[in-house]
């Protein structure tokens, strides 16, 4: 039996394959399913090219894979448009149109010979079955399900929702090329049966991408405002709190540009509520005077940047993680921010909570470096038990303060008790321009050192949050994975594939990425020899910021490369199965003088 | 929410900063003008949340007992409306020069203008940059001679009045220091009206400013719409007087739509009121993304 499962899909734009592998993640969900779904288009707004990708498994999933296991092609052009995400092997079954008159020992896959090929009418079993060729995806639906035994009644029951409001001529029509599906494979079976395992605890799952998850992470923790602008691929993020926050007493404000919008957001936080604004890169780089401001006026405020290929336009439908530098160091002035980085869709929601958190705690603006692989990607995850998270209201000031009050008075923690419009008594002068304690403008240089030491010091707590680290793997490893965001999932598999193959290997994801935990580090690379910190980007940011802050390993590497070519588990093994030879090699020279 | 009677006298509004301004700025009067109408208006102190940018005139925040905000250059108009849409219940006031309203944060004003939140929105004109000691301002007459445009400016000036107009402000007023009662009155007024107020007030540089620029030239050669009859209702009259900006210079509310408009806050609470009570629990919000 199957336990992990990966199917390709790719066509033209009105083949549905994307609502079919929505329907096919829906099913997952519903039969108790692990799964990831990412999606991925030609550059055309409609029409074009479209392919999905949906990873199926028992246990949980944590990146989209590598090779697939299964191909379906509606045409041969479309599919090997996306060549390199959808990468065929010899254990790969695929399925292709019939009609496409390409023979199926003659496939356009130079030098790959697929484990089993079927060439399907799949258009005419659509067109006999349901009238039009539109139903394409519905017969493939019934293929993958007949083949690989993914739960049929779960696909239905898809379908009586989807097509509810449309009428019993459209249900019983996709029923019936459903059926034409499964009718197929019974004709024509797998020489060698792959069908699913059965998930142990069926239901009860939740169905999500990234961006939904943040939002309805900002509204669990009680944000009350958003400003923002659309900008891919964030503005999910708007478009949820735009049907829900009103709901909870709150306001969406899409703003006439994104310094409008995070300007907005500020306000709302002066004003005392809860705000968040979201964005991409170049949003982010329009953002960045008023993201000083808020920490000059030490005012909370969470932002969200779900990172795309850069810089400027760059690749706005691709993931990069490149965007870490400008998360941490994209101000004038001496500033430190607190940036946090989710992994997944799932763990979206604790960092959202704890973003809006930290920055009530620590009146300071706080990042969300998220990315496009997790933004966009639907997941099937495990309930959420929200009882377990505390929220943090930042701290106001007392009848006895506001009798004297003082905005930025210098406290041993740096928090200052923070009023608001509306608070007797708490009035005071907001400001981006240098201050002293009570908010009064001023050129000492005195009183500016004294502010930075106290924003500072402000975020000095976040030294004993071991919590936002996650070590995974055996503790007294030499060999070591860093990763964080999206990268991190791949990581996970990784460390599983390598204690299959022996290696002993240890990984350290950061969700704090920002201001660099050096205590953390250095006690995690006691044990160190050598390892990988695993990043989309060209430069390998993680990689030298650390090297900034923390001395490293000298077999620490940086496994880095430009977004849109996403890592494998298979290569991170391999990679590390060379530097473990090449430590090897350096522990030999040093025994043989001894001998 | 209205006091009948006055619960603060203007000395209550005023702070205890001592302003930067060069002695002799049009800007001491703006600040007394709006101490005057803020203790008729009769909120106190701490109702008030008072929004700036960056420039002289953006410090005026600080010389007022309100909750202030002195922001980063051109953007006060996006911060007001964060707090109030956060906090309706609010008096929000924005204010700066025509620098950080008509140049570096030009863009914002038409579209705060078509949201209608109920703000006041007081520029201080001095046609020229104070702050970084006379460079070209965007309501700079063509021509003019400054530091930046050594053999004068090659740019028409906008037109502020006329910009408002066009954008649908439903109040829009000019008035100059140089009548301290007439400008405070106004003020009283935009703040008084439901919905986003422009005054557009002639606020001299007397050190970088030009000579018919000045209190003296106002005072000879202001002309208030007052005595002119002028119907802050009628609309064409208003955009044909906005056309002499520049030239002549006319005091007074010249447009005040008689039937104001809903305010954004208030569409905005609407629509919470309907849609509060379809709200799962905050701490069920996941169940959004149930799969059954």
């Amino acid at each position: 039996m199957t336990r992990d499962l990966i199917i390709g899909m790719a066509g033209s734009g009105g083949d549905g394959i994307v609502s079919a592998g929505e329907s096919l993640i829906s099913a997952c969900a519903a039969e108790g399913y692990h799964a990831i779904m990412t999606k991925s288009f030609g550059s055309q707004i409609r029409g074009g090219e479209s392919s999905c990708r949906v990873r199926l498994a028992i246990d949980p999933v944590l990146n989209p894979g590598g090779a697939i296991d299964v191909a379906v092609a509606l045409n041969w052009e479309d599919f090997l448009k996306f060549g390199a995400e959808l990468p065929v092997s010899g254990k790969t079954v695929v399925i292709y149109e019939e009609r496409t008159a390409v023979a199926p020992d003659k496939l356009p896959l130079v030098g790959v010979t697929p484990s089993e090929v079927f060439a399907v009418p799949i258009g005419e079993l659509a067109r006999k079955t349901a009238g039009t060729d539109k139903a394409k995806n519905t017969v493939v639906l019934g293929l993958l399900a007949g083949w690989f035994g993914i739960g049929q009644e779960a696909i239905v029951a898809g379908f009586r929702k989807k097509f509810a409001k449309k009428g019993t001529e459209l249900l019983e029509a996709n029923e019936r090329a459903f059926q034409a599906g499964i009718d197929y494979t019974l004709e024509h079976p797998l020489s060698t049966p792959r069908r699913m395992e059965r998930p142990p605890t069926p239901g009860q799952k939740l169905l999500t991408d990234g961006n939904d998850m943040c939002a309805a992470a900002a509204i669990f923790a009680g944000c009350k405002f958003f400003g923002g602008y659309p900008i891919t691929p964030s503005t999910e993020v708007m478009q949820f709190l735009s049907r829900e926050i009103w709901k909870y007493g709150g306001t969406v404000l899409q703003a006439e540009d994104e310094i409008a919008g995070i300007g907005a957001a500020l306000g709302a936080s002066f004003a005392g509520r809860k705000a968040m604004t979201a964005t991409s890169g170049p949003g982010m780089s329009l953002k960045g005077e008023i993201m000083g401001l808020a920490t000059i006026a030490e005012l909370p405020l969470v932002i969200v940047n779900v990172q795309r290929g850069g810089p400027s336009t760059g690749m706005p439908t691709k993931s990069e993680q490149a965007d870490l530098y400008q998360a941490a160091f994209s101000a004038h002035g001496d500033v430190v921010r607190p940036v946090l980085a989710p992994t997944c869709v799932a763990d979206t929601f604790a960092t959202t909570v704890e973003a809006f958190n930290l920055a009530e705690e620590y009146q300071t603006p706080v990042i969300v470096l998220s990315d496009q692989e997790i933004a966009q990607r639907k997941e099937v995850v495990d309930p959420i038990d929200t009882s377990r998270f505390r929220l943090v209201e930042r701290r106001r000031p007392t009848a006895s303060e506001l009798e004297h009050y003082v905005r930025f008075r210098a406290t041993d923690s740096g928090v200052s008790p923070i009023s608001q419009p509306g608070m007797k008594q708490g009035n005071y002068l907001g400001a981006g321009i240098e201050h002293n304690e009570h908010g009064d403008p001023t050129a000492s240089g005195n009183v500016h050192a004294r502010m930075n030491e106290k924003r500072f010091k402000k975020l000095e707590p976040l030294r004993r949050r071991e919590d936002l680290f996650t070590i995974e793997g055996a503790r007294e490893s030499p060999l070591a994975l860093i990763s964080w965001g999206s990268s991190a999932g791949v990581c996970r598999e990784a460390l599983r594939l390598a204690k299959e193959r022996g290696l002993r290997v240890k990984l350290l994801v950061p969700t704090l990425l920002y201001p660099i935990n050096e205590d953390i580090y250095k006690s995690f690379f006691t044990s160190v020899e050598g390892g990988l910190v695993v990043e989309q980007s060209h430069q390998g940011q993680l990689y030298r910021l650390l090297r900034m802050y923390v001395d490293l390993p000298a077999g620490l590497r940086s496994f880095a490369r430009s977004g849109a070519n996403p890592f494998r588990p298979a290569e991170i093994v391999d990679t590390l199965r060379n530097l473990s030879l090449s430590l090897q090699r350096r522990v030999q020279d040093k025994l043989q003088p001894q001998e | 929410m209205q006091a009948t009677a006055p619960v603060c006298a203007p000395k209550d509004f005023k702070s205890e900063l001592k302003p930067i301004w060069c002695p002799g700025c049009g800007d001491y009067g703006v600040v007394q003008a709006i101490y005057r109408a803020l203790a008729n208006v009769g909120r106190p102190p701490h109702e008030i949340a008072f929004v700036s940018g960056i420039g002289c005139s953006s410090r005026i925040p600080g010389y007022t007992t309100a909750y202030g905000f002195n922001s980063v250059h051109g953007r006060a108009l996006p911060i007001a409306q964060g707090i109030k849409l956060a906090n309706p219940d609010l008096l929000v006031l924005a204010a700066g020069g025509d620098g950080d309203g008509f140049s570096i944060g030009g863009g914002h004003v038409p579209h705060t203008v078509r949201r209608n939140p109920d703000i006041t929105y007081i520029v201080m004109d001095n046609q020229i940059y104070g702050l970084t000691k006379g460079q070209l301002s965007p309501t700079s007459p063509k021509g003019l001679k400054t530091v930046t445009s050594a053999y004068g400016s090659l740019e028409n000036p906008v037109n502020p009045l006329m910009y408002m107009l066009s954008y649908g402000a439903p109040f829009v007023a000019q008035g100059t220091p140089a009548d301290l009662p007439g400008l405070a009155a106004m003020i009283e007024e935009a703040i008084r009206y439901p919905g986003f107020a422009f005054v557009n007030v002639q606020s001299p540089c007397v050190t970088y400013g030009e000579e018919e620029q000045q209190i003296k030239a106002h005072k000879a050669h202001m002309k208030p719409l007052a005595d002119l009859a002028h119907d802050p209702s009628d609309l064409l009259k208003a955009f044909d007087l906005s056309q002499a900006y520049g030239t002549e210079l006319y005091t007074g509310v010249l447009y005040r739509n008689p039937a104001p408009p809903p305010t954004f806050e208030a569409l905005a609470r609407a629509r919470q009121a309907e849609l509060m009570p379809h709200a799962l629990p905050r701490e069920r919000i996941l169940d959004l993304f149930l799969q059954e």
